[in-house]
């Protein structure tokens, strides 16, 4: 009710006066038919109360689904800007949901009295007492989500949010039964009597649903939280016992092992020879998802399956409003088609896979947070660069180290940014000379420029690693995509029904980047004595045959070992060899059959329960975010589409 | 004027008619005096408030009608009582003259308690005891000390005084809105009503006693005796609601009252439309 303007000041100090004296006060329901009372036809008055119940579920269950889903979707809320975008957006969802239920409620009731209109009292309690089940138990799990994401479980935010809980409940059923009895009323022919009211119970009946509510509610919680207790393994601090070994892991993706083995038995490829021929193992079975970079390297980083680390792709979508992402996982034909659509109303846009959307550690995180001292360039969803996890020259730092500008966690420390930037044209000279050293291929200009192209991208990211990693680091790590570029470029999908000679001119420059990258990583394929060389070889997007590789090359390794594994033991051995204990809630085991007999004897695998999740702690971001030129840059390479 | 909504003549006269056989004029004075007063041209706003309450709740009129007729005999005792030179020493009621002028002032004051003290004997003969008992403890707390007496007292004492908002609300409270709620509320407790529809008929009485308030005093400024049946102007020497608010002020708060009244109605849908045509004509009555 809305005063006009030129009223008497007075009148309005009266309103107020009256308010607190009980007047011009009628309750919720006055909210909920409010509307509705100028008219009499029950469609209308189910449509106007209907958007009113809406309007509450919003206010309230928006709010709520927000935390649990910041909760429960690590990277989608930065911050209170993307918290309230992201309550705006659930609350719009419930508020369309709750009105929808509302006036189909409503209807039914209305309709379902028709004949025996003494009914409709019990039928819109029925329908309120619907909305408060489903809303009961609807929190009562998103706050089981809430305490698992973030910790709150201490009885006083228990209690409260089961209070709140059964309150938020209690008032929605209450306003779908005002609704429905509403619009069964406006529906009878005739005004006479249908007897008792269904607006609600007595107080005593109110505060007996409500402790009964909250009881249930609070079996619910305890229930499902016994459950999560086992998933939820406690963290322990991880203690390091020196092993003496360093650790260099090379990751190389487009590693076609029949190419390979090929080109080994021409002794084209010496240096990658001499290293398989060490300890080998086959990672099988080839993860899901295959040929999506950032799951695949995600899944051998993390030692965890997808749907654990939560790096579904390589294809995120942004949400209009919101810095963080949603991952998506492999979309079913209904996902493709409300994805295209989203798309289309600029509601998502594409995004890359980021760090954000990680749920697990990687094994360098693991070893930073141990004490060792790390550095890892260039790999899959490592931005935004996290602030302890030692050295991270992340998948953008390449981007922002051409483009320059303010650092937006491209690279951590951000303190490395300033010297690698003075130092970017000589890195990229000294890069683009070296490629030019090891590549030998004498076809067609337009090939050739592929493969120097990728070369050169992989020789930027060995010089990198030579000016990030000084000789006391315990683990460096470095991701080389050219082959898998140089190959996806030359033989993917989109070059089928070349001719015979053009294929077989490709697959000639394709052995020929073989040879460049066998001589590019001569230098570091050549352990020293405390030194372990892992090199983790994955088909990339054309192999789509073929397994994963893992050789292991040091003093500490069995000669000539032969083997299979799984992709997930990846991260464990490394780990491993690092004297880090094993967190139990990780699939894979460490590869000990890779190892010497007396380091398996002097270094018994140590567990703890869990290595936890990735640190919360915001990252400090300053810059413009390089999303477009990153998706951009992906495309160019064949990433995206 | 608005005019009496059309359905009012019915009720009108099934209270006429309990009224009838419970008070005979022809039996002596005292009679005369009560029914001189009773049965003059009147609305019958109380009354027909505690039948539609009853209908509204799944009652019967039927059923409810002693309580309607305790509404009546309780409202006309108390109108009698207000004349007197006493209390506000009036001179017209309800188009007359006023009971006391008429019949004098120890027959007036004998009428209106022979009136009373027939609202609870009809309530006691009428229903079961427990129903009576209610029926009665809430007569008791409308006509009292926190009722009709405590407003006609804080009213006489406030006389010449300036008095602030709160007391004049308790004035108005008890000398209108309490019988109007405990009307109300009699018809739902006839009907056997849930607490709920109690509770929204007592905030639909109560929001429309205020009404009623305001525009009676609206009245005593700007009415016209020969369609109010009362002199105007009386209340010169009062704080009324009109003292604070200004005569703009008050229609616009009545105006919102009656807004309030059709709102705490909301959950009864249409079944309720008779009581909202009672509350558009309590808010149009004064224009």
């Amino acid at each position: 009710m809305t005063a006009p303007p030129s009223e008497d000041p007075r009148v309005d100090q009266l309103r107020q006066r009256l308010r607190s004296l009980g007047y011009l006060d009628a309750g919720m329901d006055r909210f909920v038919l409010g509307p509705a009372r100028a008219t009499r036809r029950p469609s209308t008055i189910a449509m106007l109360a209907s958007l009113r119940v809406g309007a509450i579920a919003a206010a309230l269950l928006g709010p709520a689904a927000a935390l649990g889903l910041s909760a429960r979707v690590p990277g989608l809320v930065t911050g209170p800007r993307d918290a309230i975008v992201v309550a705006i957006y659930l609350g719009g969802f419930f508020g369309a949901a709750m009105t929808a239920f509302a006036l189909v409620a409503s209807l039914l009731v209305s309709w379902a009295s028709r004949r025996s209109r003494e009914r409709y009292a019990w039928l819109s309690r029925a329908a309120g007492g619907l909305v408060t089940l489903l809303c009961l138990v609807y929190l009562t799990l998103w706050w089981q989500t809430v305490i698992a994401g973030r910790g709150w479980s201490t009885p006083i935010w228990t209690l409260s949010a089961l209070a709140i809980a059964v309150a938020t409940s209690l008032l929605l059923g209450h306003a779908v039964a005002v609704a429905a009895s509403a619009v069964t009323l406006a529906a009878a022919v005739d005004a006479a009597p249908v007897g008792r009211t269904p607006v609600s119970a007595t107080w005593r009946t109110t505060v007996a649903a409500g402790a009964l509510a909250f009881g249930g509610a609070a079996l619910l919680l305890t229930w499902s939280a016994e459950s999560a207790r086992g998933a939820a393994p406690v963290r322990e601090a991880l203690t390091v016992v020196p092993t003496g070994l360093r650790i260099r892991v090379i990751a190389i993706d487009g590693f076609d092992a029949r190419i390979f083995d090929e080109l080994s038995a021409s002794e084209r490829l010496p240096a990658l020879t001499e290293t398989f021929g060490h300890a080998r193992v086959r990672l099988q079975p080839r993860e899901g998802g295959a040929g999506d970079p950032a799951r695949v390297w995600t899944t051998i980083a993390t030692g965890q399956p997808p749907d654990v680390h939560g790096v579904q792709g390589l294809e995120t979508r942004s949400v209009a409003g919101l810095q963080g992402r949603v991952a998506v996982a492999e979309p079913s034909a209904l996902g493709r088609a409300l994805r295209g659509a989203t798309d289309l109303v600029r509601l998502t846009r594409p995004a890359i896979a980021s760090g954000s959307e990680r749920r697990a550690k990687t094994f360098w995180e693991v070893a930073a947070e141990a004490g060792l001292r790390t550095s890892v360039v260039n790999w899959w969803a490592t931005w935004p660069a996290p602030a302890d996890a030692g050295v991270v020259l992340s998948d953008r730092a390449t981007l922002r180290l051409e483009r320059g500008g303010a650092v937006d966690a491209e690279l951590a420390p951000a303190s490395l940014y300033e010297p690698l930037r003075r130092k970017w044209p000589s890195l990229k000279a000294r890069a683009v000379a070296e490629s030019a050293r090891a590549l030998d291929y004498p076809g067609d200009e337009s090939t050739r420029a592929v493969l120097r192209r990728s070369v050169e991208l992989d020789a930027i990211q060995l010089a990198l690693v030579s000016e990030v990693s000084a000789p006391e680091t315990d683990l460096s790590v470095v991701y080389l995509p050219g082959l898998d570029i140089a190959q996806h470029s030359l033989l993917g999908g989109e070059q089928s029904g070349l001719a015979a000679s053009t294929l077989a001119a490709r697959l000639d420059a394709v052995e020929a980047y073989y040879a460049a990258l066998d001589r590019l990583l001569a230098p570091l394929l050549t352990p020293s004595r405390d030194e372990l060389v892992f090199l983790v070889t994955e088909p990339g997007r054309v192999g789509d045959t073929g397994a994963a590789r893992l050789s292991v090359r040091g003093a500490a390794v069995r000669s000539n070992s032969v083997s299979d594994g799984a992709a997930t033991a990846v991260a464990a051995t490394v780990l491993y060899a690092l004297g880090v204990p094993m967190g139990r809630d990780q699939p894979g085991a460490p590869l000990l059959e890779l190892c010497a007999p007396q380091c398996v004897a002097r270094y018994p695998v140590r567990l703890v329960e869990t290595y936890g999740r990735p640190s919360a702690a915001p990252v400090l971001r300053t810059g413009q975010p390089l999303d477009q030129e990153m998706i951009d840059r992906l495309r160019s390479l064949g990433y995206v589409r | 004027m608005s005019p009496v909504p059309a359905f009012f003549a019915g009720y009108q006269t099934r209270v006429d008619e309990a009224l009838r056989h419970l008070v005979r004029p022809e039996r002596g004075p005292v009679e005369r005096s009560m029914g001189y007063t009773l049965f003059a041209p009147s609305k019958r706003v109380r009354p027909v408030l505690t039948l539609l309450s009853a209908e509204l709740c799944g009652g019967q009129a039927t059923r409810a009608l002693a309580a309607a007729a305790a509404m009546e005999l309780v409202h006309t005792s108390s109108l009698i009582l207000d004349d007197l030179p006493a209390m506000d020493d009036a001179e017209l009621r309800r188009g007359r003259r006023a009971n006391h002028r008429e019949f004098g002032e120890a027959i007036a004051i004998l009428a209106a308690f022979a009136l009373l003290n027939l609202a609870y004997g009809t309530l006691a003969r009428s229903y079961d005891a427990p129903l009576s008992a209610r029926l009665a403890t809430l007569l008791d707390d409308a006509v009292g000390h926190n009722g009709l007496i405590g407003g006609q007292s804080a009213d006489l004492l406030a006389t010449d005084q300036e008095i602030g908002f709160d007391l004049l609300e308790r004035i108005h409270r008890g000398k209108t809105g309490a019988l109007f709620s405990a009307s109300a509320v009699a018809g739902a407790l006839t009907a056997g009503a849930d607490a709920d529809s109690v509770a929204a008929l007592s905030a639909f009485a109560k929001n429309l006693g205020l009404a009623f308030q305001i525009i009676d005093d609206l009245l005593d400024v700007e009415g016209d005796p020969s369609q109010t049946g009362k002199a105007t102007r009386k209340d010169a020497r009062k704080t009324t609601f009109v003292s604070f608010s200004g005569v703009a002020g008050a229609h616009q708060l009545a105006a919102e009252l009656c807004q309030t009244v059709d709102y705490a109605l909301a959950s009864f849908g249409r079944t309720a439309d008779r009581l909202r045509d009672l509350s558009a004509f309590v808010a149009g009555r004064s224009i």
